[in-house]
């Protein structure tokens, strides 16, 4: 079975030779597991704000950590969303770390050399009347993909039969860059109208960015889409909330991709459980990490969901960095078990992979995981 | 409905307009302003805290509910000092040396603030001898630690240790974040943990005698 067979059967819950396999990394550990693989053509996937990038191999040139390690998927699109594509204004620095004023006019300040949420310190678009300046600049363009990256990437997938995924955000994760998380959510309350115009013009040109993604000839089998709409003690607003003003826009969103018969793995952070059901209803296929320390466990999920909803990830962080290979194999078996039967499930840590994983470490797990995965 | 009464429901319903009108009536009608602040403002907060905790409200109800009760503030200040009104309790709290975010530690702010707490902010990437500092400069009632990393998660031990070793004696320490739990506080000393910010203000306000 190939990559792309295997992941697409997965996300149709239907029969397949062995759990599909992701994963993310922090990317302190990523540069610590290509430091020691040693391979000059792996080139890493992260790169921080401000970060001197002139000594790094350019992404999509060689391989990605994800081929090294034979995963089944690959993510291309990952569309520039800012306003202005301008490079950042550094407004003061360190050593350690860098503020800079974005294209969305955000003032941010960044970690240099580790990954991270950045501190918010100011966001220009701060009224109704500013948004409406600025609206027009959230034009679709072709510059907005980074094609050097991305078509390499995307042909080295299908040479190998990996399931493509049209990667990129959605609204609450867009607009989260332009008015903040604060500022989004108390619009809610006290600007819907501006609020739904600024996810209506954002899901438009997300939209519009995946159209011409497909037009330019990224034709993929599936979506990965990130917005991370939860903390560990819930969702960021109510379930009425999710459905008043953010449920249209996903559903609007995740129906072009099932339009073409791409199902949709979502990626939020956080217990998404009170709001699942309607996930689902907006065209949810998969969700993904679900992480453990906020009370998602596949074991739970899987029983109550698992005929309608595939599960990526929920593999414990906080036990892999233990290292002991024992409790990992523990791990492993309780989640994979819960989930396999209703062959939906896919292989990706909870959250990412931490710094204190050892790579010899991560290379045992996967091989764990291709033999406690195989259904045959 | 008496005036304090609907300086809590407009504190509940995140009315930044007509709380700090309430508030300015209640002032003219000479109630005193500490019975302003506890059964006007710090009521409508503290119910906005237990609905917090069990699931009613949400992010966007509690930021509104601050909102109003800041606007609030401005007008009730000036008569609090005026009448000689300490806050019961003041808080120093911060994001741990190596972490960036911000959010969570803001809305653990916004419950001290509204369990009548003076709230100190030491922003982020707090390290141990700001803490200590702070502590120095001003009484300090109880410290508060924020981390979402579980990178940055073992900065907290140190902190702790640090302000311990350097404080006799060490105001209450209560610890929170998306990565920790009552066993790590446990583990590393820390005097309370909040699962989440209205229980990080309820823990403070006991650990206080509040």
């Amino acid at each position: 079975m190939t990559p792309k067979e295997r992941v697409a059967r997965c996300l149709a819950r239907k029969p397949h030779d062995r759990v599909p396999m992701f994963d993310w990394y922090w990317m302190e550990t990523e540069r610590d597991y290509l430091r020691q693989i040693n391979d000059p053509r792996i080139a890493p996937e992260f790169r921080t704000p401000g970060e001197d990038e002139r000594h790094l191999p350019p992404r999509g040139i060689g391989l990605t950590i994800w081929e090294y390690f034979g995963f089944d998927l690959m993510q291309v699109g990952w569309p520039d969303q800012r306003l202005r594509m301008i490079d950042p204004v550094i407004v003061q620095q360190s050593d350690d770390w860098v503020t800079l004023r974005d294209g969305n006019d955000a003032t941010l300040r960044w970690w240099k050399h580790k990954m991270g949420t950045p501190e918010h310190l100011g966001f220009g678009i701060d009224s109704p009347e500013k948004w409406r300046a600025v609206r027009h600049l959230l034009t679709p363009s072709a510059d907005r993909i980074r094609w050097t990256e991305f078509t390499p990437k995307y042909q080295r997938a299908r040479a190998s039969d990996l399931f493509v995924c049209y990667a990129g955000v959605e609204i609450i994760e867009s607009v989260k860059d332009l008015l903040g998380h604060e500022q989004m959510l108390k619009a809610m309350l006290k600007q819907p109208d501006w609020l739904h115009d600024v996810f209506d013009a954002y899901t438009r040109f997300l939209i519009s960015m995946f159209e011409l993604a497909e037009a330019e000839g990224l034709r993929c089998d599936g979506a990965f889409i990130y917005g991370d709409m939860a903390y560990k003690n819930g969702p960021f607003m109510s379930p009425r909330h999710y459905r008043e003003f953010v449920f249209p826009y996903h559903k609007r969103l995740f129906d072009q991709f099932h339009k073409r018969d791409m199902p949709v793995i979502f990626h939020s952070d956080g217990d998404i459980r009170l709001v699942l059901e309607d996930l689902i209803a907006a065209g949810v296929d998969m969700i993904n990490p679900m992480e453990s320390r906020a009370g998602m466990t596949v074991r739970e999920l899987a029983s109550k969901y698992g005929r309608r909803l595939g599960f990526c990830g929920n593999i414990d962080v906080t036990v892999l960095t233990t290292n002991d290979h024992d409790a990992i194999r523990d791990e492993l078996r309780a989640k994979m078990q819960a989930a396999m039967p209703y062959h939906g499930y896919m292989y990706h840590s909870d959250h990412s992979i931490p710094p204190g994983v050892t790579l010899e470490t991560y290379r045992w797990l996967l091989e764990e995981v291709r033999r406690l995965g195989r259904y045959e | 409905m008496g005036i304090l009464e609907e300086i809590a429901a407009c504190v509940l319903a995140g009315d930044e307009v007509k709380t700090p009108m309430h508030v300015r009536q209640a002032l003219a009608d000479r109630v005193p302003a500490r019975r302003v602040l506890d059964d006007g403002l710090l009521a409508g907060m503290n119910e906005v805290g237990r609905r917090f905790r069990e699931g009613e409200y949400f992010i966007p109800e509690v930021l509104i509910a601050a909102e109003a009760m800041k606007a609030a503030m401005t007008i009730l200040r000036p008569a609090l000092t005026e009448q000689g009104v300490a806050a019961l309790a003041t808080a120093a709290i911060g994001t741990v040396r190596g972490d960036l975010h911000d959010i969570g530690k803001n809305l653990v702010s916004i419950m001290l603030e509204g369990a009548g707490f003076d709230v100190v902010d030491l922003g982020v990437d707090v390290t141990a001898e700001t803490f200590i500092d702070a502590c120095r400069r001003q009484k300090i009632d109880l410290v508060a630690m924020s981390a979402l990393l579980t990178t940055t998660m073992p900065e907290m031990e140190i902190a702790i240790k640090s302000l311990r070793e350097a404080l006799k004696p060490c105001p209450p320490i209560i610890i929170g974040g998306a990565p920790v739990t009552q066993a790590y506080a446990e583990r590393i000393g820390a005097d309370g943990y909040g699962r989440d910010a209205a229980t990080g203000a309820e823990v403070a306000r006991k650990l206080c005698r509040m």
